[in-house]
């Protein structure tokens, strides 16, 4: 009887495949299910598999709502990768996935978060809302870059909005206590902090402001760029003076 | 002496007397009792050793059934068979189920604590409830059930 048991198992083991709308979850050293606290630790090479993404990490944490299927937040850590049928791909140290509310945040050294064209990266934390739109970087070598922008500092916040299926930063605020550093097609700039607003296509730029176009470069305290004429309007605090360098050209 | 052998004489022309069918129709009655008589003893033998193997003196208990109580939900515990490790331990074995309202846990070999009302299987096990299916290499159960580990190698398929 104990063979024939042991069989039946291992064959819907093996018969056991993931179906459409189901979630498959493996793992090398079993699950631990809390169901006073709602939540189960899935141990060692875990993998997630479901029609919206799929996880890998070194330990997983799910929380449920009523039943185990009925997952809310996925916290997983240690090497952790998340890849989204929406095209979204997330990897760190840890990564807390909060399902109903659609938010990810993932922290540790080479924390990476890319969707299409855009790409996150900082060795401390990045955190995004799908819903709102929200999103922040933080910590050493945090970076946002797409295909029109490119943006250093120690903190870059701001929000997304999402325009014909193309996500376009409608607010952002970047600091850094020694250099931001943020990159357009035409603009290379630098301050302490920088501030923009879609809505007036303005970017404001305080402290230690050096603007560089073409051959031109600009210093000073404070500028205030229009991004739709790229005109720009430098001041400096203590001597009222700002300082430009023009380069000759050959023409 | 002489009378003596006067009357044996009689009786044994007597016994010649006998009608040949006679006799040949009780010897056949006779070897008939003798042969009924033997497979009767050989079916009582039968009968016997198949009622000794079922009762299977490894085990000390046929269908056991325990319950943890959890104040959640009663788990109901069932086996085919069962021994007694010691006075609280007990090994289940065949067909053994956990079941409550929620869930069901079957697996071949576990060991359960009937005081502290845990359990500890190192056999593969299958767990189902509503949209959960998981199977594992093992579990154990601790806090009444509050808590449900699965060991070893182990999937989980969740459907909505």
């Amino acid at each position: 009887m104990k063979y024939i048991i042991t069989i039946l198992i291992f064959f819907s083991f093996q018969a056991i495949g993931r179906e459409s709308g189901q979630t498959e979850i493996t793992t090398d050293d079993g699950i631990e299910v809390f169901n006073q606290e709602k939540y189960y630790l899935l141990k060692t090479n875990v993998i997630i598999i479901s029609d919206e993404y799929e996880l890998s990490a070194d330990l997983v944490k799910a929380y449920f709502n009523k039943d185990l299927y009925d997952i809310t937040r996925i916290f997983s850590d240690g090497n952790v990768t998340l890849i989204s049928s929406k095209g979204i791909k997330a990897s760190g140290e840890k990564i807390d996935f909060d399902i109903i509310n659609e938010g990810l945040q993932i922290f540790g050294k080479n924390s990476l978060f890319t969707n299409k064209e855009i790409i996150m990266t900082s060795d401390e934390e990045i955190k995004i809302n799908n819903i709102t739109g929200n999103f922040l970087i933080n910590g050493p070598d945090s970076r946002l870059k797409s295909d029109t922008i490119d943006i250093t500092g120690y903190l870059i916040k701001g929000k997304f909005s999402q325009i014909k299926n193309i996500n376009e930063v409608e607010l952002l605020y970047v600091e850094d206590e020694k250099q931001i550093n943020i990159k357009t097609e035409t603009l290379d700039m630098y301050a302490l902090r920088a501030d923009y607003d879609k809505k007036i296509n303005i970017i404001e730029l305080f402290d230690n402001v050096k603007i560089f176009r073409d051959n031109e470069s600009i210093l000073g305290d404070y500028a205030k760029i229009n991004t739709l004429t790229e005109s720009y309007k430098v001041t400096s605090k203590e001597s009222g003076k700002v300082k430009a360098l023009l380069d000759k050209t050959d023409e | 002496m002489c009378m003596t052998c006067c009357d044996l004489v009689v009786k044994l022309n007597n016994f010649l007397n006998i009608n040949k069918n006679t006799l040949f129709i009780l010897s056949i009655f006779l070897i008939a009792i003798f042969f009924a008589t033997i497979f009767y003893k050989r079916g009582s033998i039968n009968v016997t050793e198949e009622s000794f193997f079922s009762i299977d003196p490894k085990f000390d208990i046929v269908n056991p059934s325990f319950t943890i109580n959890n104040p959640k939900e009663k788990i109901f515990v069932t086996a085919e068979k069962g021994n007694f490790l010691n006075n609280n331990q007990i090994f289940l074995k065949n067909n053994v189920f956990f079941k409550s309202d929620n869930f069901t846990l079957l697996s071949d070999e576990v060991t359960y604590d009937k005081k502290k009302q845990t359990a500890v299987s190192k056999s593969t096990s299958k767990f189902e409830s509503e949209g959960t299916e998981i199977i594992s290499e093992g579990f154990s159960i601790a806090e009444r059930g509050d808590i449900i580990l699965f060991n070893g190698k182990t999937l989980l398929i969740l459907k909505q």
